[in-house]
């Protein structure tokens, strides 16, 4: 199978293209330097090609997102679908199911997206829905920050022991990479409590949110893993949070990357950038968390922007969700898993006349403009808990154009005025900082730079074409434009493929699910499971050999190897 | 004025759905336009044409347009489904969903009607001769609100759980009405006139008048004395306590 | 002779999986640690031998092929205007992948056993969430167990032992010792014999019980009457108290609660509760589910149509409302022009008015074992069994999902073949 691109306005930002007008040349999926002349062809005629976007952040698969659909019928009614020849029926707003979430990923000109939580022992349930998730590549990260072997070896400061862990927790669970949630906190709900702040010792493992977070970065990069610790801070939502997560970024500092990318991902700033001390006095602190950016290196954000309308929350960060479910009187989803963490979710309603909604609104777009390197602000809604992934063009549109911005500023509570800087920045996005925020940067973050984000030889034939000639558009004023032609791709490739057409379905392939598999050495391992025996043979509901997930749960794997152990490059 | 007349042409034992069914969706059509109209009979699609015979006079606006259907249309759901004006006097019994939706206009029904007539109602008149069945002028499954405007009144029974949600609106329930009316009213009206159990849950606002007997009380209402109401006195209770409500229900 | 360990369980939704199996000559000869109802589901009994067919529901049944059967079942559905494709909960999830998938094809309702056991649960969720937790957080944490409504001696014999009331871990190695167990329930069942407080409640009154006990915890018990459903106002006081002044409260309920007066609500009330006591206390609610895998059907039917179960596809989208959409609801009204019943026993458990109806219009039953669907069957496809001879995924009643495990080779062909080829064939029916 061979397929050209010619005549796009490429926006490539990993390669340095910026708008040329280049020719794309594909064959069995992947760019290659020239195809022949049996190539069939797609003559772009000017419009913006860039690679599939790559999401490092959204929540599309696992035991948290199905609590969601089966607690919001009424989400469920609201994006409704009927099947045709080729597509099965899509539901679902906030909470789609598998199929909505393929096929409108594609829509939107997206191609690889990961999921970004999971317990191991409810990993099983995350492959399942990942496997009937159409057309797109995807992932999962796995939670590692309150579970009791994590801490027994942070405690014994056994680093070994926890790469090992680590390792293969990434094996039981066919995990891509580490997230931690609210570290400790995750336990110390199992008895209805939470920690308030990284000295916090965890009862009974003795062991605060820094320590773990520091021990699982160390090992993060002993393990070389393609990805960094993603962390989601503790004392997320509550007001005067951001000291809470300049304090963890400043964390960092103690590692030294094994890669070309940061060591921690702090996700979804949105909800942990919050200055005041109470509702009454909440501001956003965003422009503080984008300027310790502008010094730093080695770290990297995501937005988790606030979309007005309806959005459904969810994480594993379980006290939140109880605070949240008390705070909006709203229904309440809660899902300890033992030993490992705990979850929740809780539907919500952003209005623009609530003056902390409109304040959070801001948030994010404050720090993706005053961050200066795109890089290290990622373009995500936390899908659904700022919202849902079908607004990334609304972000875009906001991103390209202060005048959107300002028009969208008028129609909300006057709260934005005070309590953030939005109203006074000017800055707009161009369409490369938009390409680094939506797929190069998600790639880089992610470790996946070799084969996804980018357009060079040997990457992925993952491509996205949309109907704007970007040198006769002016994104500030014609920002409907932009919005509309991101929601819908002229032309989605995937794994060179032509799976969206005007924004219509036309295939759908199965894609890939990344794990990756980390080597230790074996003694490593030996000394480790002793301890997990342990755990299962007292504490754990189940037996071992019925934890980890099997092969039938994989069966489109794509292994990205790692280790302490250097091991052949896949 | 527009009149459509719709009269079933043969006995229906799966349920059709019929949305279409609205001075909405009729005005300004011809017969043939009418007949044409979409409507589903379990997993086949067909028309009302094939269901109905079908008489239009006149034409005009939704506002001018009535139908009149007579007849047994006890399988008939969704009659009425978010209409906005006009009228529709259905001398028969209908099916589920009656009104669901609906913001404006008159619906009447010589007979009974099945569960959900009126749900999630925003504005406009249901009146119901017969009786009712589960969840009048209630909501959709997970949401918050049910009806949220307009008048519903039933000169028969209602079955359980009458104006669950309600966030707005009346309800007049002159007969009967099943376990729990008004459960979560959040701002509601309700008057039955005869007898119910375990009324106003969880209200946190809203009314709730019974004249008849409460068989069981839920135990969550402070008593407030007498107080009278349109020259009735009733005794008086606040509550749902649980959830701090504000709501009053009175009791003979 | 071969030995299997760390096998599942394929009766209730406890998915015991430390059994250990032994075979010979393919034939199970042994299993261990299991109940005797779980041992008894292993040990097998009454199979359907091959396909068969009858003309009409009086007449005996032929023995036909399986090609003979699945076009004839193929034909009955294509035919149907208002199918209905019932069961699932004794099948594992792929099988309900396929379900679903032969559900779109026919614009059929699907539904689940949950309908006539813990659907009402489901509504509750709609309503009030469902703060829960998996069972070990129980068995490690809990210093207070609550039974309201359900009795696992008799329904869940090894719950107890595994995940509840006897269970150790690390915040509980006392076990019982160091637990208080509550009982609420209309009659003294055999868990309230070993409880340590038996609150007896009259039949009915369950959700104003719960309603007095909100009352309480929310500092109102001055609203409250003497007496509630029966049980004291002391006595209402008294479990307040030993609610909020746990550690750790797992309450777990059952059928008592989800089919008795006010049914769904009373667990939506349930709920608020629970909700209510996490200011106080840690407090989770979880429904004792009873076949093995009915909450894995609830969570691939979420997954592929957004909802839970009782599914319409009727004009080619999901539509969803019990109370218009369950397997009842459409076989009461007597709108099913023909039914599919697989995995689950219809003929049995349903109310009488349903399977008058069943009695009346064409049958397909696809499953392992003759039973009291059989009798009204007309086409009857007989499977290997999930979790026997099948492997595949289920969840136990805590929606922890888990690999069953192959026993023997099967005798007949699975499920999924079945469901493909009916719908293969349906395909070629409609000219597709």
């Amino acid at each position: 199978m061979e397929l050209l691109i010619k005549n796009g306005s490429v926006y490539d930002p990993s390669n340095g293209i910026k708008g040329d007008k280049t020719d794309i040349s594909i064959k069995d999926g992947k760019i290659v330097e020239k195809v022949s002349s049996n190539a069939s062809v797609i003559d772009a005629g000017g419009r913006l090609v860039m690679p599939g976007g790559v999401d490092a952040h959204s929540h599309i698969a696992g035991a948290k997102v199905n609590m969601g659909r089966i607690m919001r019928p009424e989400d469920t009614r609201a994006g409704i679908k009927p099947r045709t020849k080729i597509t099965r029926p899509c539901t679902g707003y906030t909470v789609p199911n598998v199929y909505a979430m393929g096929y409108r990923y594609a829509q939107m000109g997206y191609t690889t997206v990961f999921e970004a939580a999971q317990a191991i022992m409810k990993a099983r349930h995350t492959h399942e829905e990942l496997e009937e998730i159409p057309i797109i590549d995807k992932g999962a990260l796995t939670l590692f920050g309150s579970n009791w072997p994590t801490m027994d070896f942070v405690r014994e400061k056994n680093m070994d022991k926890l790469a090992a862990y680590v390792a293969w927790g990434l094996l039981a669970s066919r995990g891509f990479g580490i997230k931690c949630v609210n570290p400790g906190g995750g336990e110390m709900w199992g008895f209805g409590k939470n920690v308030t702040g990284l000295d916090d010792v965890v009862p009974n493992f003795d062991v605060t949110p820094k320590d773990i977070i520091v021990s699982l970065m160390k090992v993060n990069e002993m393990l070389g893993l393609p990805h960094s610790v993603h962390l989601h801070c503790n004392n997320l939502g509550k007001p005067g949070n951001y000291k809470t997560t300049l304090a963890s970024m400043e964390l960092a500092k103690q590692v030294k990357p094994s890669k070309d990318r940061q060591v921690l991902h702090v996700t979804h700033v949105t909800f942990n950038c919050w200055g005041g001390t109470n509702w009454g006095d909440f501001e956003s602190k965003a422009d503080e968390i984008a300027n310790y950016l502008n010094n730093s290196e080695n770290i990297t954000t995501d937005m988790g922007q606030l979309i007005f309308g309806s959005a459904t929350t969810m994480t594993a960060d379980g006290p939140v969700q109880y605070a949240n479910a008390k705070l909006l009187h709203a229904k309440w989803a809660n899902g300890d898993v033992e030993l490992e963490d705990a979850s929740g979710v809780v539907p919500i309603f952003y209005a623009k006349q609530v003056s902390i909604h409109a304040i959070m609104w801001a948030m994010g777009l404050e720090l993706a403009l005053l961050t200066k390197d795109p890089y290290k602000v990622l373009l995500t809604t936390d899908h659904p808990n700022g919202g849902p992934f079908v607004n990334y063009p609304e972000v875009i549109a906001l991103l390209m154009s202060n005048k959107k911005r300002q028009e969208e500023i008028k129609t909300l509570h006057e709260a934005v005025h005070k309590r953030t800087k939005i109203p006074g920045i000017e800055r707009e996005l161009d369409f490369n900082d938009i390409a680094i925020m939506t797929r190069a940067g998600h790639a880089k973050v992610l470790g996946l730079l070799d084969t996804k984000g980018h357009l060079g030889v040997g990457a992925d034939a993952d491509i996205a074409i949309y109907d704007i000639k970007p040198d006769q558009i002016d994104p500030s004023v014609e920002h409907a434009k932009i919005k509309s032609a991101f929601q819908s791709a002229a032309y989605t490739i995937k794994g060179g493929e032509v799976v969206v057409k005007d924004g219509q379905i036309t295939a759908t392939p199965m894609g890939r699910t990344y794990w990756v598999d980390a080597s230790v050495p074996d003694e490593h391992t030996e000394i480790m499971m002793k301890d997990i025996r342990m755990k299962f043979k007292n504490y754990y509901s189940i037996n071992l050999a019925n934890y980890m997930v099997q092969d039938e749960y994989l069966t489109h794997p794509k292994v990205v190897r790692a280790g302490v152990i250097p091991a052949e490059v896949s | 004025m527009q009149t459509v007349t719709l009269k079933p042409i043969k006995e229906i034992k799966i349920s059709v759905e019929a949305e279409n069914i609205s001075p909405d969706k009729f005005a300004g059509k011809t017969e043939k336009d009418i007949q044409s109209l979409e409507a589903w009979m379990g997993n086949q699609k067909t028309t009302l044409g094939e269901l109905f015979s079908v008489k239009a006079e006149g034409s005009g606006a939704a506002a001018d347009t009535k139908i009149v259907m007579d007849g047994n249309f006890s399988r008939i759901k969704r009659i009425g489904e978010g209409m906005t004006a006009g009228l529709i006097i259905i001398k028969g019994n209908v099916d589920m969903h009656l009104g669901a939706k609906m913001s404006g206009g008159k619906i009447s029904v010589t007979g009974n009607v099945d569960s959900w007539a009126g749900r999630e109602m925003k504005g406009g008149e249901l009146i119901i001769e017969g009786n009712a069945g589960y969840y009048l002028g209630a909501g959709y499954r997970g949401e918050t609100c049910g009806m949220r405007g307009g008048k519903i009144t039933v000169l028969g029974n209602a079955l359980d759980f009458l104006g669950e949600h309600m966030c707005g609106g009346e309800i007049i329930v002159k007969g009967n009405a099943g376990i729990l009316p008004g459960l979560s009213n959040n701002g509601g009206k309700i008057v039955i006139e005869g007898n119910t159990s375990r009324p106003g849950s969880e209200m946190s606002k809203g009314t709730i008048i019974i004249n008849g007997l409460v068989d069981e009380m839920m135990p969550v209402f402070k008593a407030e004395g007498t107080e009278a109401v349109d020259g009735v006195t009733y005794r008086k209770y606040t509550g749902d306590v649980i959830v701090n409500g504000k709501g009053v229900l009175y009791l003979k | 002779m071969a030995v299997i360990t760390d096998a599942l369980c394929p009766f209730c939704g406890c998915v015991c999986d430390d059994l250990t199996i032994v075979t010979e000559n393919n034939k199970i000869t042994e299993v261990k640690h299991a109940c005797k109802l779980g041992a008894a589901k292993i040990m097998g009994h009454h199979r359907i031998k091959a396909p068969m067919m009858r003309k009409d529901k009086h007449s005996e049944f032929k023995e036909v092929s399986y090609e003979e059967a699945i076009n004839e079942a193929a034909r009955i559905l294509s035919n149907s205007k208002r199918p209905l494709l019932y069961g699932w909960a004794s099948a594992v999830c792929e099988v309900h992948k396929k379900g679903i998938l032969l559900a779109e094809e026919l614009g059929a309702i699907i539904d689940n056993t949950a309908t006539v056991c813990h659907a009402p649960s489901t509504l509750a969720v709609h309503e009030k969430g469902l703060p829960s937790a998996t069972l070990g957080q129980i068995k490690n944490r809990a210093d207070v167990i609550v039974f309201w409504g359900s009795n696992p001696v008799h329904a869940h014999p090894r719950h107890m032992g595994r995940y509840s009331v006897f269970a150790k871990g690390l915040f509980s190695e006392k076990g019982r010792k160091g637990r208080k167990v509550i009982v609420l329930d209309v009659r003294k069942t055999e868990t309230a014999n070993m409880a340590d407080e038996f609150v007896q409640l009259e039949q009915g009154s369950d959700y104003l019980v719960v309603s007095a006990l909100r009352a309480i915890l929310s500092g109102h018990a001055d609203v409250v009457p003497e007496s509630v459903g029966g049980v004291s106002k002391d006595a209402l006081l008294k479990l307040v108290d030993t609610l909020k002044t746990g550690k750790f409260v797992g309450i777990f309920f059952g059928m008592g609660l989800t089919q008795s007066k006010s049914r769904y609500k009373n667990i939506d009330n349930a709920i608020s509760l629970v909700t209510e006591l996490n200011a106080f206390t840690k407090c989770v609610i979880t429904p004792m589910r009873g076949h093995y895998n009915v909450t894995g059907f609830g969570n691939v039917c979420a997954w592929e149509t957004g909802f839970a179960t009782a599914v319409d596809f009727s004009r080619g989208a999901p539509y969803y409302n019990p109370g218009e959409t369950a397997a009842n609801d459409v076989l009461i009204r007597k709108e099913t022009d023909a039914a599919m019943i697989i995995a689950g026993d219809a003929g049995a458990h349903f109310p009488a008015d349903s399977v008058r109806h069943l009695a009346r219009i064409p049958i397909i039953q696809i499953d392992p074992y003759w039973n009291a669907t059989t009798e009204v069957a007309n086409v009857v496809i007989p499977v290997a069994i999930c979790g026997v001879e099948v492997e595949g995924t289920a969840y136990r009643m805590d929606g922890v999902s888990l690999r069953m495990r192959k026993m023997i080779e099967p005798t007949h062909p699975p499920d999924t073949e079945i469901l493909e080829k009916i719908t293969e064939r349906v395909k070629v029916l409609r000219g597709e």
